[in-house]
């Protein structure tokens, strides 16, 4: 019985720490990725952006995204990669307009994704 | 990761009141919170596990979710004794002194023919060979058996107001027999809850909210 109970205990206490962690966890990474797009943009707009530039945020998300594929369904993390393929592809080819929409992409995806892992009602039902 | 308890959670609740909700006859040998996590344990891990864009943490949770629930209530089943009765439920005494009572088979959604065919299972072929038959919590069926049991396999003649014309064949009772026997108990069709005959025509007979009587009918059956 009282082994019964702290096992239940010791669940509960793993699973409250893992998912606070993983809010923050989300939130973090996601933000680090949504600043590293922003200034991206900026660049992009300023008509300073280069190939170099899009290659750094690329080596970022790269980095983040083999830890964040432990809390998050694959397939919205191949949305980004998609993105931002694309958006490496304009800038070399100095289509900065498709560039520019590419990056806003990421940026709101950044942004919405942990959203949509948090808790909220629409999110539970 | 929140989300997913939660989720895990809701859908665990919902399964548990439908399977509450759908009486005994859904549950075979298991307690009705144990026949949930039977039914969402296996598609828990499996998906996560199949499925290689689902991060495996989510299998994970979810099975943890469902075993501190599973703990959760096993508590509540130790502590809170009322709580037994909601999520277990209680056993439904469906044999009676006064025969069959047909508000607690309904309550469970089980009729006549399903009550027969526990009875048999449970070795005993004719419904005055108890005293009393209940289904347990987990769907089982007990019964007090007499000391004395006919020798005879009785079949169902009418079930709730409904005859069972395939039966009243093989018993060898015709409608115009039947009318009669009915006519001489005083009682219409739709007014009988349970009548089976047995070979030797020895007649199971309860009338609805009434006790159970034996008669006897002719039969020119072959069973």
């Amino acid at each position: 019985m009282v082994k019964s109970i702290i096992y239940t205990l010791t669940a509960i206490a793993l699973c409250a720490t893992l998912f606070v962690f993983t809010e923050y966890y989300l939130s973090s990474q996601f933000g680090i990725v949504y600043d590293a797009a922003s200034a991206l943009y900026d660049k992009i707009e300023g008509g300073e952006a280069t190939a170099a530039d899009a290659e750094a945020l690329r080596m970022l998300w790269e980095d983040k995204k083999s830890k964040l594929h432990i809390f998050i369904p694959h397939n919205d993390i191949a949305q980004i990669d998609l993105y931002l393929a694309q958006a490496d592809g304009h800038i070399r080819e100095g289509d900065m307009g498709l560039a520019l929409a590419k990056t806003e992409v990421i940026k709101r995806l950044a942004q919405s994704l942990p959203c949509s892992y948090s808790v909220k009602l629409e999110n539970v039902f | 990761m929140a989300l997913i308890f939660i989720r895990t959670a809701v859908i665990f609740l919902t399964l548990l009141v439908c399977m509450r909700l759908m009486g005994k006859s859904q549950i075979g040998e298991m307690q009705p919170f144990e026949f949930v996590i039977t039914l969402l344990i296996a598609e828990l891990a499996c998906i996560p596990m199949a499925d290689s864009s689902i991060p495996l943490m989510y299998g994970i949770v979810s099975v943890v979710t469902i075993f501190i629930l599973h703990q959760a209530v096993w508590l509540l089943d130790m502590w809170f004794r009322p709580m037994k009765r909601v999520i277990c439920g209680k056993p439904s005494l469906v044999i009676t002194k006064d025969g069959v009572d047909m508000s607690q088979l309904k309550k469970n959604n089980l009729d006549v023919s399903d009550l027969i065919e526990s009875m048999r299972a449970a070795g005993y072929f004719n419904l005055d060979d108890v005293y009393y038959g209940l289904y347990e919590a987990n769907g089982s069926f007990s019964a007090l058996p007499r000391e004395k049991m006919c020798g005879s396999l009785p079949v169902l003649i009418i079930d709730d107001g409904r005859p069972d014309r395939e039966n009243m064949r093989i018993a060898g009772i015709s409608e115009e027999k039947l009318k009669n026997f009915l006519s001489g108990e005083n009682t219409k069709l739709k007014q009988v809850a349970v009548m089976t005959v047995d070979g030797n025509g020895r007649v199971y007979f309860q009338p609805k909210g009434k006790r159970y009587s034996i008669r006897s009918i002719e039969t020119e059956g072959k069973w």
